[in-house]
């Protein structure tokens, strides 16, 4: 049944998410900002440029990549949103992230479910970086 | 150090995204909070049971992986362990689950949230399902499933190894 209640839960749900992005999204946005004005951010750059061009992605992608695999998502998103990625990129990096993310706390909990837990991050990993491989070569 | 210049690039910009965010987050929240007042995933669920022989899942999982594919995880998983308690599904069915969401859950706010920073919405979402597929059909079809299953028991098949003379399953 559809009533006010529904619409008010879903507006309070996208509020409530909206909060918890922009936590992680803000401090993430404004530190890889403050990178790409320092030196630092050059550094990482190029000592991951050889192996991001594997996935068609500039040395910066990297940070993305770490950023998403060990916190989270939204992370991830404050950090593409603060270089300047083209299209291609990005539906690249999403899709490398998509499939796997949060590796910590998520094998953490699928470990609680019965299932090995190194084994499972492992596995995510390598779907990574093969859809990461494939989409390089196909886009 | 610029740091007007950082500062005039860094503010703006932050604010800017949790706008954008907000701006996306919050209609998909009302429309799955409206997907399922509707009870729309029921509704599939029931419709489901040749793509869950294929992933040799039973039909009752159905249900909990829609939820998981659909709303996350977090939701999924209160699905299944209530269907779990109940003694529907079997060890089989619930690590399967697992298996095909770990790969492919919440896809309707991951997606937006990407597409949102430009991303192809079609390419990272058919990746996702086309990744979980090959994964859970190709582990669905091991041997080492198959003997895992059997350590953990078969619903039933307890019941036909306690020789009620009804083997016939």
């Amino acid at each position: 049944m559809l009533t006010v209640a529904t619409f008010s839960k879903g507006f309070q749900r996208g509020l409530t998410t909206t909060w918890n992005l922009a936590k992680v999204i803000v401090p993430v946005y404004m530190i890889v900002t403050f990178l790409k004005y320092t030196p630092v951010m050059g550094i990482v750059a190029g000592f991951f440029e050889p192996l991001m061009h594997f996935f068609g992605l500039p040395g910066e992608a990297s940070l993305v990549l770490v950023l998403g695999k060990l916190l989270n998502i939204y992370a991830a998103l404050g950090a593409i949103s603060s270089l300047e990625l083209t299209g291609r990129e990005i539906t690249i990096i999403a899709t490398m992230l998509l499939l796997s993310h949060s590796l910590p706390v998520e094998s953490a909990v699928s470990g609680r479910t019965g299932v090995n837990a190194m084994l499972m991050t492992g596995f995510r990993l390598a779907i990574s970086v093969i859809s990461g491989l494939v989409l390089n070569l196909v886009l | 150090m610029d740091w007007i210049g950082y500062l005039s690039e860094a503010l703006p910009g932050a604010g800017e995204n949790v706008l954008m965010m907000a701006a996306i987050v919050i209609p998909v929240m009302i429309v799955l909070e409206v997907a399922r007042d509707l009870k729309i995933l029921d509704w599939i669920a029931q419709r489901m049971s040749p793509l869950m022989r294929f992933f040799r899942l039973s039909p009752q999982a159905a249900f909990p992986l829609l939820v998981g594919i659909i709303f996350g995880i977090a939701y999924g998983a209160g699905v299944l362990i209530e269907e779990a308690r109940s003694g529907r599904l079997s060890w089989q069915d619930i690590f399967l689950i697992n298996i095909f969401l770990s790969v492919c859950h919440a896809v309707v706010e991951d997606t937006a949230l990407f597409m949102a920073v430009g991303a192809n919405g079609l390419v990272i979402l058919l990746g996702r399902f086309i990744a979980a597929i090959l994964i859970t059909y190709l582990i669905s079809r091991t041997a080492w499933l198959q003997r895992e299953n059997l350590r953990h028991g078969v619903p039933g098949a307890v019941k036909a190894a306690g020789g009620t003379g009804d083997n016939r399953c």
